[in-house]
């Protein structure tokens, strides 16, 4: 299987670019330099296939991104922090209250969230969100980066986030509730999770294998191509082909890239970021400005890459001890791997 | 006649305890009505405070999974980027 056989869509999410790329059952037809699929989703092969072929793989790229569609429009109506008709927005107006009922798909975005948060010992904590807004970090951050430098807004003092321990979640019961104070956002965990729910839809429902990534948080499922899927890594998911960075495959699982360095902003001339220090309730100060992870599951390849970002060297023998391929990139450019992430040697690898 | 007043003394005396059998047991009823409604009011509440105060079991394993072959060397250009955003 080559790119030739995979259709290609790409689209806006989450204030952030997606990207769906559906891999092809068929025998290669002969290519036809040029050819395009278009289509009313905006769909378009990546390559050249041949026409019986091809119209085959619009059609199935269609469907995969309908369902894409369907799911991303649950998950934001679920958990967006920038809605006020989320059921976020509803819990954290709530806080201090007694449980409130919750979506099947919310209970399960805020169990990933508290799942992240155990295994990292809380490094990956939910309970950031009074901090994210005490950063001006409120609205979408396409916002918050075309208003510049913001003066600094005054949400009271500023320390340890509250705890995701002052979360509560009856997963069966689903209901939900915060402790008085407490305001949570899912940004840690929600994309990835969100991403690997797609492929797994689409890759069920097509019988396709399926490449999925919002914002280079990247889930595949189903039979991936014979050489994998190629993913180049980098700081910037958005970033050119020639960009610095490594280009590895992956067939299963997912892989996920936290870094300092992209949504990043000012707020009364002071630099800062939106991965959070739960100690100090501050952008973290790191060794690290990008950490990519390989894991078995997008949305665990995303929290140890933001654990990673937040334990600073510690995190090299943590992902050593689980087994977690991973690349870590210093300020300076330098890289350090971890079990089995591939040597980074090649042209264009200097971070 | 001495035989029908004693008859009926015990007649009365049987009568009057059984009023105050039925008075104790109809008391007892009440108490143990209002007794079982406390309870079940103080359950419902704990069980409700112990669910919601009891985090999540998720459905994968406890542990952050490891995939099942790392990242392999791949030349060229991806197909899409893994990077921050």
């Amino acid at each position: 299987m080559t790119i030739a056989d995979v259709g290609r869509d790409t689209f806006d999410v989450f204030g952030t670019t997606a990207v769906l790329l559906v891999a092809a059952t068929e025998p290669a037809g002969p290519a036809v330099a040029g050819a395009s699929t278009g289509g009313a989703t905006g769909t378009r092969a990546a390559g050249t296939r041949a026409a019986g072929t091809r119209a085959v793989t619009a059609g199935i790229a269609a469907r995969a991104r309908a369902i894409a569609d369907r799911e991303l429009a649950a998950v934001d109506l679920a958990c967006s922090r920038f809605r006020p008709d989320s059921e976020l927005t509803a819990l954290n107006e709530a806080a201090g209250g007694r449980p409130r009922p919750v979506s099947p798909i919310f209970a399960d975005l805020l169990a990933a969230a508290l799942r992240a948060a155990r295994l990292t010992g809380g490094d990956v904590d939910p309970t950031c969100g009074r901090a994210l807004v005490g950063l001006g970090y409120d609205r979408d951050f396409a916002e918050v980066r075309a208003a510049g430098d913001a003066p600094a807004r005054p949400v009271g003092p500023v320390g340890p986030v509250p705890g995701w321990q002052r979360v509560h979640l009856d997963l069966a019961g689903r209901k939900a509730s915060l402790d008085r104070g407490v305001q949570i956002d899912l940004g840690a965990t929600a994309k990835a999770w969100a991403a690997d729910r797609c492929a797994g839809k689409i890759a069920a429902e097509l019988g396709r294998g399926v490449l999925v990534s919002l914002g280079g948080d990247i889930a595949v499922a189903g039979p991936a191509p014979a050489d994998g899927w190629r993913v180049r890594v980098t700081d910037d998911h958005a970033a050119p082909p020639e960009a610095p960075g490594q280009t590895v495959s992956i067939s299963s699982g997912g892989l996920a890239t936290s870094s300092t360095t992209v949504r990043a902003w000012t707020i009364g001339g002071r630099p800062v970021h939106h991965i959070i220090d739960p100690a100090t309730g501050e952008p973290v100060r790191s060794c690290w400005r990008t950490v990519s992870v390989a894991a078995g599951s997008c949305v665990d390849a995303n929290t140890a890459s933001t654990a990673a970002i937040i334990r600073g060297p510690a995190a090299i023998d943590w992902l050593r001890d689980i087994g977690l391929p991973a690349r870590l990139v210093r300020h300076d450019g330098t890289v350090e791997t971890t079990a089995g992430w591939p040597r980074d040697d090649g042209p264009g690898a200097a971070a | 006649m001495p035989g029908d007043d004693g008859r009926r003394a015990a007649s009365q005396a049987r009568d009057s305890g059984l009023h105050r059998v039925s008075r104790l047991t109809w008391r007892a009823g009440v108490a143990s009505l209002a007794c079982s409604a406390v309870i079940g009011v103080a359950l419902a509440r704990h069980s409700e405070a112990s669910a919601v105060t009891t985090h999540p079991q998720h459905s994968t394993p406890g542990q952050i999974v490891i995939p099942a072959k790392p990242p392999q060397p791949s030349g060229g250009s991806g197909q899409v980027n893994s990077g921050a955003s």
